[in-house]
């Protein structure tokens, strides 16, 4: 950067704005995807497997759970805790992804061509797994990047941005579940 | 405070010299519906502010650059002044008002303009690429003596005088819009079922030719996706319905003419040998076509046949499939069919 | 031949050889998954060879990324490297070479955005150009020449349509390039930092922008599309391959405008020099933060309605598609949401250069400096609300049109204060007038045209007669023209000298103006004219009946002149870069920090920070400074003006 070489801290609260500046932009797009579920489905919804549903979506709460742990552990500089807490994270993303991705989207007895419903289901779900998938690679590198000792109690930058994302992703699924396995009468 | 005065002099001169341009000016088409005559009320308010701000904004700039510029040889800096609350909150709250008052004027304008008449006339408009059909209920006696609903179609628009009229317009394809500039209103016309159909009411009140032209972008041949308008007196009208009430009574061929036009077919498929959207009807029948998968058959009777029901079965070399729309095995009568083949037949 | 080891060169290259390789990717995924590829079914292959160019275009833009080296450092901590602290560029290469490559300073940034916008800017004008020939008289006589249809192999109503849509984003993409190149440049000068808060997330939203525009114009070679630059559905799901081409390349420069814009922001609030209160900005800094404001949120809207587009094109989902239990509607509310608050993009930072020019040309403060800063917040936080106006005629739910009416006549108060404000900076001031304030004023009285034909747009009656026509295009090229393009050239004339440490030549750049802006006026007024008597929008050929031959011929000789003086203005900047007189100080005798430091600027803007101590546009006033400049940073006659002692 520039000469004048700046401090942790300074560079640490840009960071963090920006980061909550691009999720901020990005909740737009989840907005906009709930909006269009709203005017084409209103009060119905795809007609979907309550069973899964819960499951995937108490593995991606669980999981958020162990992202704070991890999270918590780095800053207390307990790096074997949070190795094993963010591995565990990463497990439960992957599984959710496979949940939704490899399950729930071969047993849905519609296609994406099928009507609003299959429009509405395959987008509102697409779009979050590949957010999912973006967190899992960013987990995948901070874990991998922790093993190579990068992150210490006072500097782990890569470990919170990549927690507020993950919890980010997470939160957006209890929406999302609610919108696409909850509300309404199933078609 | 001299300048003050000039410049409010010159505001005043030009806002009444630029209003009284724009509200004379003929700068709107002919004024033929009841709708037209509010629209063109609103208007000229629109006029007159845009006259008074217009005028405000240049003037002052136009009197500051002439009287405010640097001379010859001066230096120094303008007067000191950075703002002024009262002026500022003046410039404020004055514009709030008068947009305020425009909207509520807005409004009602828009009320005006959309009012219903339990009365109107109703007619179905039917927008494909890139042709309109208009389709009227009209009572028949049959010789029976029973009195029978039956729909005329048509790709001529004919309006009674002084009677409103409902429009209730629906799309084949994609979105179209219908607009007569002398009505002024618009309404876009929408693809879909029966929730996507839009209204639009008119009141023609100025007998006259108009053209019903197509407002929004539908491909290829928007621009020319006009159709004529007629506004006729209401004797006219109802004779012109009774006329066109009936079953087609002439040949096939004059039939299948009939048909061709009002349908659409010939606004994409040529007469005269030229190629259109559509490859030219002009000697098609009974000779060799060579289609996009590289094979040739013969024009023959099952060929039309299947070219209108189901387009993109066989598409002609050079010619995009799917623009063509599919429906016409619902839309038109296997008479009706077979009388349009009948018409192609007989172009050679 | 060093220019082929350019980061330009390699990531075009890496993007050719990427789009062929993912087109065999798509290609193999499909036969794994026992997709077909390829059918005798006419319609079915279109669809195949559709997906496999898109497969392959997506995978060709990353190439690019990678190829061109701005994902370098990124990559390089994905795999466990350290981060190179060290952003400077490599002393041993030419200095040309940085334009043509991954560079961090914000400044190169800038001229790369500018002039990547200036060639998009030629490029959307050659388009109008042509098509404007072609309407120059009733008939279809001139894009029906056998060589276009030789060469694209398209007729003439569908090439006036792809022309026409084509002109309408490339122009856009040219406007986000320009405001891209205003902020990079100055807003770090302004609030006297030395870089942006994020310099290589700041190269990569200058970079996918080069991929993002190639894609959006080869779109004219992938057979065209007919929709407009609006895209509406269903005639975008119908409309031919280089549809996908325009939704991929304004997602990716979408992607920049929102990467671009969450920099700024974050530059703004972090990184302003000691004592530089948000009201002690030069007002430029407030445009283009609520400029970015809309642009980091609303961008979204536009990325997700062409994503959604592009899935009902490729997997057939039924967004919009009402057969399929879709709705063509809610496609516009996605897009309205962002592409009216998008005209605020381009027009506010136009407006902030306006109110930075003229104090600094009439010596007078910026009258109602705090009023004028707040405006463009308030023109942006009510551009979120007004989106719906333009579809008064689209047979949306009947009970939004006059809530949003209400809305869109309020967007006039806010505009009003910044028109009123100008008029009283100029009011008893000591004006002058090099090009730059030419440019300033011909603006102010464009934009004014735009600003009072907005109104009758927004009354629903009388849209019902505009909307969809000639009107409405004269409308908006007066606000595009008067809010972008004349501050534009403007700034560009302004700051040439901090740029380039050379003087442009003053006769051309009157030349320039004054041609400029007679034409845009014929233009705009012709426009504006047909447009009330019932010229639709968007037609290849118009009834000769209606009258309108003789107006369309004078707008299209007012387009050629236009086009003419872009052509001497380029040639202005480019021989006075050259061999323009010097002009190393501050020659407009402003107060602004960037011009207290040498012209060009230095590597680092300023080796020691610099402390406001005061208003910035107290012209007029004895003994105000603004700023107080360190000697290592100042130059030494600046010093003087900048403490306002002189």
């Amino acid at each position: 950067m520039s000469a004048i070489a700046e401090s942790y801290a300074v560079k640490l609260g840009r960071n963090r704005l920006g980061l909550w500046l691009f999720l901020f932009s990005d909740l737009f797009v989840f907005v906009g995807l709930f909006v269009a579920r709203v005017v084409l489905l209103g009060g119905q919804r795809p007609d979907l497997d309550q069973t899964l549903g819960i499951i995937v979506t108490v593995m991606l709460l669980f999981s958020s759970f162990f992202m704070n742990r991890a999270e918590i552990e780095m800053a207390h500089g307990n790096r074997p805790a949070f190795l094993r807490n963010i591995f565990i994270t990463m497990v439960l993303g992957l599984i959710f992804l496979v949940g939704v991705v490899g399950v729930e989207w071969q047993v849905a007895h519609f296609g994406p061509g099928d009507g609003a419903q299959g429009a509405v289901f395959y987008a509102m779900t697409g779009f979050h797994a590949f957010h999912v998938l973006t967190g899992v690679i960013f987990l995948f590198i901070v874990w991998n990047n922790g093993r190579n000792g990068h992150y210490s109690a006072e500097k782990h930058w890569g470990v919170e941005a990549c927690a507020i994302y993950w919890h980010f992703v997470d939160v957006v699924w209890m929406f999302f579940y609610v919108g696409l396995y909850l509300m309404g009468n199933p078609i | 405070m001299v300048h003050f005065v000039i410049v409010g002099l010159l505001v005043v001169a030009s806002t009444l010299g630029l209003g009284l341009f724009l509200t004379n000016a003929p700068i709107l088409p002919l004024q033929a519906s009841e709708q037209a005559i509010t629209v063109d009320w609103l208007f000229n308010i629109h006029w007159w502010l845009i006259a008074f701000f217009f005028s405000l904004i240049t003037v002052f700039i136009l009197y500051s650059v002439f009287v405010f510029r640097r001379k010859r040889g001066e230096r120094g800096d303008g007067k000191y002044v950075s703002h002024n609350d009262r002026l500022e909150i003046i410039w404020t709250a004055i514009p709030i008002g008068i947009v305020l008052i425009l909207a509520v004027i807005g409004a009602s304008t828009l009320a005006d303009v959309e009012r219903r008449d339990a009365n109107a006339l109703t007619v179905d408009v039917y927008a494909s690429q890139w042709v309109w059909r208009f389709e009227y209920t009209a009572e028949v006696q049959t010789e029976a003596g029973e009195t029978i609903l039956t729909a005329v179609s048509t790709d001529t628009l004919v309006l009674p005088k002084d009677r409103q009229v409902l429009l209730r317009m629906r799309s084949a394809d994609v979105i179209h819009s219908f607009w007569v500039p002398e009505f002024r209103i618009k309404q876009d016309v929408l693809p879909g079922g029966d929730e996507f159909v839009r209204e639009l009411r008119i009141t023609p009140n100025l007998e006259g030719l108009y053209k019903v032209r197509c407002a929004e972008l539908c491909g290829q041949l928007h621009y020319a996706m006009l159709a004529d308008v007629q506004v006729v007196t209401p004797a006219e009208f109802d004779a012109w319905l009774a006329e066109n009430a009936g079953d087609c009574n002439l040949g096939d061929e004059q039939c299948g003419q009939r048909w061709a036009t009002t349908y659409g077919c010939t606004a994409c498929h040529s007469l005269t040998g030229e190629s259109g959207v559509g490859p030219t009807w002009l000697g098609l029948f009974g000779h060799e076509v060579s289609l996009s998968d590289g094979s040739v058959v013969t024009a023959d009777l099952e060929y039309l046949h299947t070219s209108i029901v189901d387009p993109n079965a066989q598409v002609v070399q050079g010619f995009q499939p799917g623009i063509m729309p599919q429906d016409f095995a619902v839309r038109l009568t296997e008479e009706q069919i077979q009388q349009i083949i009948a018409f192609i037949v007989s172009l050679q | 031949m060093r220019f082929l080891s350019t980061g330009l060169v390699r990531g075009l290259i890496a993007q050719i050889v990427g789009t062929v390789v993912g087109m065999a990717l798509t290609m193999a995924i499909r036969v794994l998954v026992g997709l077909p590829v390829s059918s005798t079914d006419a319609a079915l292959q279109q669809h195949i060879t559709e997906v496999h160019v898109v497969g392959g275009v997506i995978i060709g833009a990353m190439a690019f990324m990678v190829g061109v080296g701005v994902l370098d450092e990124w990559l390089g901590w994905a795999r466990g490297k350290p981060i190179n602290e060290n952003i400077d560029p490599d002393p041993s290469k030419p200095n040309w070479m940085r334009y043509f490559g991954v560079d961090f300073d914000h400044k190169v940034i800038g001229v790369q955005y500018g002039v990547t916008s200036i060639l998009l800017l030629g490029i959307g004008g050659l388009m109008a150009v042509l098509f404007r020939t072609e309407l120059a008289q009733s008939g279809i006589t001139f894009l029906n020449s056998d060589i276009f249809e030789i060469m694209l192999g398209y007729n003439s109503e569908h090439l006036f349509n792809t022309l026409m849509s084509l002109h309408g984003m490339v122009m856009i993409a040219g406007n986000l390039l320009g405001i891209g190149a205003l902020m990079n440049y100055l807003v770090p000068m302004m609030i006297g930092a030395n870089d942006m808060a994020f310099p290589r997330l700041n190269s990569f939203a200058f970079w996918i922008n080069v991929p993002g525009a190639l894609i959006l114009v080869s779109s004219m070679f992938f057979g065209g599309f007919d929709t407009g630059w609006v895209g509406y559905p269903p005639l975008s799901v119908r409309a031919p391959l280089g549809m996908e081409m325009f939704l991929i390349g304004v997602y990716l420069v979408g992607l920049s405008s929102i990467a671009g814009a969450i920099n700024v922001i974050v530059t703004v609030f972090t990184m302003r020099a000691k004592g530089m209160t948000m009201f002690r900005m030069p007002i430029f800094v407030w445009a283009a933060l609520a400029t970015s404001i809309i642009q980091f949120t609303a961008t979204q809207m536009i990325g997700l309605s062409f994503q959604l587009v592009m899935l009902e094109r490729l997997f057939g989902m039924g967004f919009f598609d009402a057969t399929a239990g879709g709705d063509p509607i809610l496609y516009q509310h996605l897009f309205w949401f962002y592409s009216h608050p998008a005209v605020y993009v381009f027009i506010l930072p136009g407006l902030g250069i306006i109110s930075e020019l003229l104090p600094v040309f009439s010596r007078k403060p910026l009258f109602g400096y705090k009023a004028v800063a707040m405006s463009s917040l308030g023109i942006a936080l009510i551009g979120f609300f007004v989106w719906a106006h333009h579809m008064f005629a689209s047979g949306m739910s009947p009970f939004l049109r006059v809530p949003f009416m209400y809305a869109t006549l309020l967007v006039a108060v806010p505009t009003g204060v910044k028109f009123f404000s100008w008029v009283a900076t100029l009011w008893e001031g000591k004006l002058e007038f090099p090009t730059p304030m030419l440019f300033a004023l011909g603006s102010v009285v464009i934009f004014l045209l735009g600003g009072v034909t907005g109104p009758p747009l927004g009354t629903i009656a009388t849209d019902l007669h505009l909307h969809d026509t000639y009107f409405v295009v004269g409308h908006f090229h007066d606000t595009m023209f008067g809010g972008f393009v004349f501050p534009f050239f403007a700034a560009l004339y302004y700051w040439f000298p901090k740029l380039t440490g050379r003087m442009y030549n003053e006769k051309l750049g009157k030349w320039h103006f004054w041609l400029m802006w007679g034409s845009f006026m014929v233009l705009s007024n012709g426009m504006l004219l047909v447009g009330l008597l019932g010229m639709r929008r968007r037609i290849v050929d118009y009834d000769p009946a209606l009258g309108f031959d003789f107006t369309h011929l004078l707008i299209t000789i007012a387009a050629f002149a236009i086009f003419l003086s872009v052509v001497l203005a380029l040639y202005n900047f480019i021989r006075s870069a050259r061999k323009g007189p010097e002009a190393k100080d501050n020659v407009w005798n402003s107060r602004s920090p960037e011009w207290h430091i040498p012209s060009p600027a230095p590597l680092h803007n300023f080796p020691e920070p610099f402390e406001v101590v005061g208003e910035p546009y107290d012209y007029g006033k004895i003994d105000s400074p603004y700023v107080i400049m360190p000697a290592a940073s100042a130059t030494g006659h600046a010093h003087a003006a900048a403490t306002g002692k002189e």
